[in-house]
């Protein structure tokens, strides 16, 4: 063999040499440098996770009457970037699932964004169909059945503003902070009311697990799987029982307003709506809450059809959804005069015995600018007690101006009481959308009006408009409880709260759902004293209210009451009544408001009668 | 050279007792019994949970892979029974049933993956363009031989034509199956053989040359489409990540294999691999289970053994008696040399993607079963070297 040969061996034998090392170098650097690396992608690449819905709390009234519970369902989900490329694969699913073909498309791209990885196509298929799916999976890319938990409301109607409803997560929600890291596509969340306001304490926590799957995405092995927690019940402070007498009683004076005509006209009371707020004085708890128009909440499980949403939402149907106790505001008209009575007091723009007169009308703000009381005929010569028992404009008119004059109007002395007595802010009740009201100021008005110069200037005749709860000053029925439980506690402030208790789903009291006592506003109790008694002579005979409560027995249980009747522009006159009983030691604080219907006196009055009669067991 | 005469001379004083003893070299058949036992180990890792269509039994492939295991064995002890110069001397014979079994694939075969490669005989499938790499290693070791009538060994420009028209003709019955893979590591062997027959560079670089040309031109008419020439070159691009085609394989097959780490998952228990991730995880990607299940220990030790296998059959050839045992071991050695490099390399993502098995451990009967008739040639050219050097002493004694 030639030497020439002999060479070329060993080129081929260090080319072999080469090679195997550098083979050798490679693996070190994909294994030895970099394995820890492909470890993880590897696992990322075989594992998947899925999380197992956890049942959501059911919700109690304060006997323990179940009110509203979870339902466990399966539904159909899908990843929408699998699904939306895959023709064939949505037609077979409006098939199986008898939904249309372009329902399906719609609900899939509608939803075709990176972040939305499951989107639920049907809720609570039925038992052949699931079996279907699941049976057939393979043949489903990107199509699961999922467990789902809907609510089944035990009391239908009853409540449904407090309660609220749930529904599926938005696309909205789910990239918002608060839900951004618990939530995935197809999650029920609470939307409105309690379910939304104790959304974390109802929910739960997930399940998890973790399992491989094959390169076509069929699970092959559980890797780990951790149960899911059950969500907290809620115990309401509702009385269930009193919850619907409320609600019937509202609903049955609203129809008999609307049978009514305003006084000299051939014109119904429209009545599109009203609220009724009962709370026990003692503590702040809200033992009913009723707002009308109402809705089923079970039109939403399982989601709400575009129809029945769009009723829903029809101002010919004066919005049902709104829960006009919390969530709307209103002008309060004479119920409100109890703060400008307070005020007065305090300021000693008037006094116990000081007497003012009225003679139908007043000039106090010049000759262009008259103003009337209600009472064309004048209420002659008044005090305090008799100005409230009257419901005397003329005595609020000067006890506003007198209010507005003091020190320049410096202190704004009358919006500083409005303040005192909750208006203008939120209760801070657990409820959410709170409406805050309108405690209108020098302030609010200069920006309000900031487009239209000369306007913008607060007024003498604003303050004086206000005494009697008229102009800008808005309330929700609430707030004005609030106020009223503020007078019957002689200056202690409850706030109004509808959660009771909180338990784990083993029964279990969670220590931080108790509340803090009270807060001391510090007022001076004689003349709440002096205002109540006005607010007694209310109800008793020659009051604003005494024809509704003659045959109550007001010597055993007496009420104090201020009727309410106020003006709106363009609108027929809103209803009040603002109560509480029985006096001496308050049980209950009773406020009722009509929007369109007429004096406060005559026609809501009477459903306060009716639930006290129902509280206190009187037939 | 000194040194090994007087070795032989001591042989010939024993010359009645060393024609008796076996010779064998036995490194090499052990450490090709290791390294297909291995393979046979991961094939069943890898496959008892991916079964073809109609199958229950996970052994299935385990089965099929013993039984090619013991055919090869026997071929290779078997081939030792017949004089390598026997085998020479009819060498023709060879280059036809080569000619013949590749030719009968374009007309009996059947496609599998796109290429026609496979040959039904009724109890058994197979590949005839494996053991036609054996084959062609036979007909162009005796072309480019020293030919009877000869006085020195040169290759002469005759034997280059006729060697590279042989050779021209596997590679192209090959590449219209298509099996470009394949085509590939034939023109390697022939390119390979070449060079160690010593023959002038001239020839070498004009053979290049032309097959350069050749595939320029290929290319210019379509006959190889871009995409496919993207799809083996896919590995060039730095960061391979795509979870489609050509790059899926080779990002599943290194997430297997870097996720292996240092000592592996262990055997049966690669789940990139058994989970199917990799595709074709026993046949051709059969390292990425290596490489998962035995980690960085394991494979370095496969590529060991492998090359001390491939420096076997170098060694022997580059010490046998005559250039047609030469050229038929290194021929055999360049096989398993370029396969291992391009197998591997494509594992790791340092070479294109090309399907071709990986020598001793893929799945599949002909690739193991020529292999084992590969390394029967080698150690028949090794037993049959040192008995015919005893008698040319001897004889050359004598005179």
């Amino acid at each position: 063999m030639g030497s020439n040969i002999k060479i070329r061996f060993r080129i081929v034998l260090y080319l072999l040499v080469i090679v195997s090392i550098v083979l050798m170098l490679r693996l070190y650097f994909l294994q030895v440098m970099s394995g820890e690396l492909y470890a993880e992608l590897a696992s990322e690449n075989i594992s998947r996770e899925k999380t197992i819905a956890a049942p959501r709390g059911n919700i109690y009234d304060r006997n323990g009457k179940l009110l509203v519970k979870g339902i466990p369902v399966k539904a159909v989900a899908v990843e929408p970037l699998i699904v939306s490329k895959n023709e064939d694969l949505m037609k077979t699913l409006s098939e199986c699932l008898d939904m249309s073909y372009e329902d399906i498309k719609q609900k899939v791209e509608q939803s075709n964004v990176s972040y939305i990885d499951r989107v639920i196509l049907k809720q609570d298929i039925d038992t052949a169909t699931m079996i279907y799916l699941k049976e057939n999976s393979s043949k489903l890319p990107g199509v699961e059945v999922i467990d789902l938990y809907l609510r089944e409301y035990d009391f239908g109607f009853l409540a449904s503003h407090l309660l609220g409803y749930t529904g599926e997560i938005d696309e909205e929600r789910l990239q918002s902070e608060k839900y951004e890291k618990d939530y995935e596509g197809g999650d029920q969340i609470g939307l409105t009311g309690l379910e939304e306001a104790y959304e974390s304490m109802l929910k739960g926590k997930k399940g998890k697990i973790i399992y491989e799957v094959d390169p076509l995405g069929r699970p092959v092995n559980i890797l780990d799987e951790t149960g899911p927690i059950s969500g907290n019940d809620l115990y309401l402070t509702i009385d269930i029982d009193l919850q619907r007498v409320v609600e019937e009683i509202l609903y049955q004076s609203i129809l008999e307003v609307r049978q009514k005509k305003i006084r000299d006209t051939d014109e119904y009371y429209k009545v599109p709506g009203g609220a009724v707020v009962v709370l026990d004085s003692k503590n702040g708890q809200v033992l009913a809450m009723a707002s009308y128009p109402t809705y089923n909440p079970e039109l939403f499980v399982g989601g709400i059809t575009q129809t029945n949403w769009d009723t829903l939402n029809d101002p010919e149907n004066y919005y049902p959804l709104m829960n006009r106790a919390v969530m709307l505001s209103f002008p309060p008209g004479s119920s409100i005069k109890m703060v400008p009575a307070y005020a007065g007091l305090a300021e000693e723009i008037i006094s116990e015995r000081g007497r003012l007169n009225c003679a139908g009308a007043w000039s106090g703000l010049g000759k262009d600018f008259i103003k009337y009381c209600w009472q064309r005929g004048g209420h002659g010569s008044l005090d305090i007690r008799g100005a409230i028992k009257n419901s005397c404009d003329i005595y609020f008119y000067q006890v506003g101006y007198g209010l507005f004059l003091k020190d320049n109007n410096m202190e704004e002395l009358l919006q500083k009481y409005l303040r005192i007595f909750g208006f203008g802010s939120a209760t801070g009740i657990d409820l959410p959308d709170e409406d805050e009201g309108l405690v209108p100021d020098k302030e609010w008005k200069k920006d309000y009006f900031k487009d239209q110069p000369g306007y913008d200037v607060w007024f003498p005749g604003d303050t004086v408009n206000m005494a009697i709860g008229q102009g800008d000053l808005l309330v929700t029925p609430l707030q004005m409880a609030q106020a009223y439980s503020i007078l019957a506690n002689r200056g202690l402030e409850y706030k109004p709260y509808l959660v009771k208790e909180i338990r784990d789903s083993e029964g279990n009291l969670f220590p931080d759902s108790s509340r803090e006592e009270y807060q001391d506003l510090n007022l001076n109790e004689y003349f709440i004293e002096i205002i109540e008694d006005g607010m007694v002579q209310v109800v008793s005979p020659g009051g604003t209210a005494a024809g509704v409560f003659w045959d109550f027995p007001l010597n055993e249980i007496q009420i104090a009451g201020k009727s309410g009747t106020a003006e709106f522009y363009g609108r027929q006159d809103y209803a009040w009544f603002a109560s509480y009983a029985p006096v001496g030691s308050p049980q209950y604080v009773i406020v009722a408001m009509l929007e369109e219907a007429g004096s406060g006196g005559s026609n809501v009055s009477p459903m306060i009668e009716k639930i006290y009669r129902y509280l206190f067991n009187i037939d | 050279m000194i040194k090994r005469r007087k070795k032989s001379l001591r042989g010939f004083e024993d010359l009645g007792r060393e024609k008796r003893r076996v010779k064998f070299d036995f490194i090499l058949f052990f450490l090709v019994l290791a390294i297909s036992s291995l393979g046979v180990l991961v094939i069943y890792s890898a496959t008892r949970e991916t079964l073809p269509g109609g199958v229950s039994d996970p052994r299935y492939y385990l089965k099929r892979q013993v039984i090619w295991l013991a055919a090869g064995i026997i071929i290779c002890i078997a081939i030792q029974f017949i004089n390598y110069r026997k085998i020479q001397r009819y060498w023709w014979l060879v280059l036809a049933m080569g000619i013949f079994s590749l030719a009968a694939v374009l007309l009996f075969g059947y496609e599998v993956h796109g290429s026609k490669s496979w040959v039904d005989l009724r109890f058994t499938t197979i590949q005839p363009s494996e053991f036609s790499k054996i084959f062609m290693i036979v007909a162009l070791s005796a072309i480019m031989s020293k030919w009877r009538g000869e006085k020195v060994y040169h290759v002469t420009f005759k034997k280059v034509a006729i060697s590279s028209l042989v050779a021209l003709i596997f590679v192209v019955l090959v590449l219209l199956e298509p099996d470009y893979g394949t085509a590939l590591i034939y023109f390697i062997i022939y390119i390979g053989l070449l060079f160690l027959s010593g023959a002038n560079f001239l020839y070498l670089l004009s053979i290049l040359g032309l097959t350069a040309g050749g595939f320029f031109l290929a290319l210019k008419a379509g006959l190889i489409k871009q995409y496919q020439l993207d799809r083996i070159l896919v590995f060039l691009k730095p960061d391979v990540s795509s979870s489609e085609g050509a790059g899926y394989n080779l990002y599943q097959s290194k997430l297997a294999i870097g996720s292996g780490g240092l000592l592996g998952k262990g055997l049966f228990l690669g789940k990139q691999t058994n989970l199917s991730y990799v595709p074709e995880h026993h046949t051709d990607f059969i390292f990425s289970v290596i490489g998962e299940e035995v980690g960085f220990v394991g494979a370095i030790l496969v590529v060991l053994i492998l090359g001390v296998i491939i420096w076997r059959c170098f060694y022997i050839a580059s010490n046998s008696s005559d250039s047609f045992a030469m050229l038929l071991g290194s021929g055999i050695g360049l096989v398993i040399l370029s396969q291992v490099v391009i197998n591997i390399g494509m594992t790791i993502g340092i070479m294109p993607i090309i399907g071709i098995p990986l020598p001793f451990l893929s799945s599949g009967g002909s690739s193991l079963i020529s292999m084992f008739l590969g390394i029967g040639l080698v150690e028949n050219v090794y037993i049959w070297k040192e008995v015919r050097k005893s008698h040319e002493i001897a004889y050359q004694e004598f005179k």
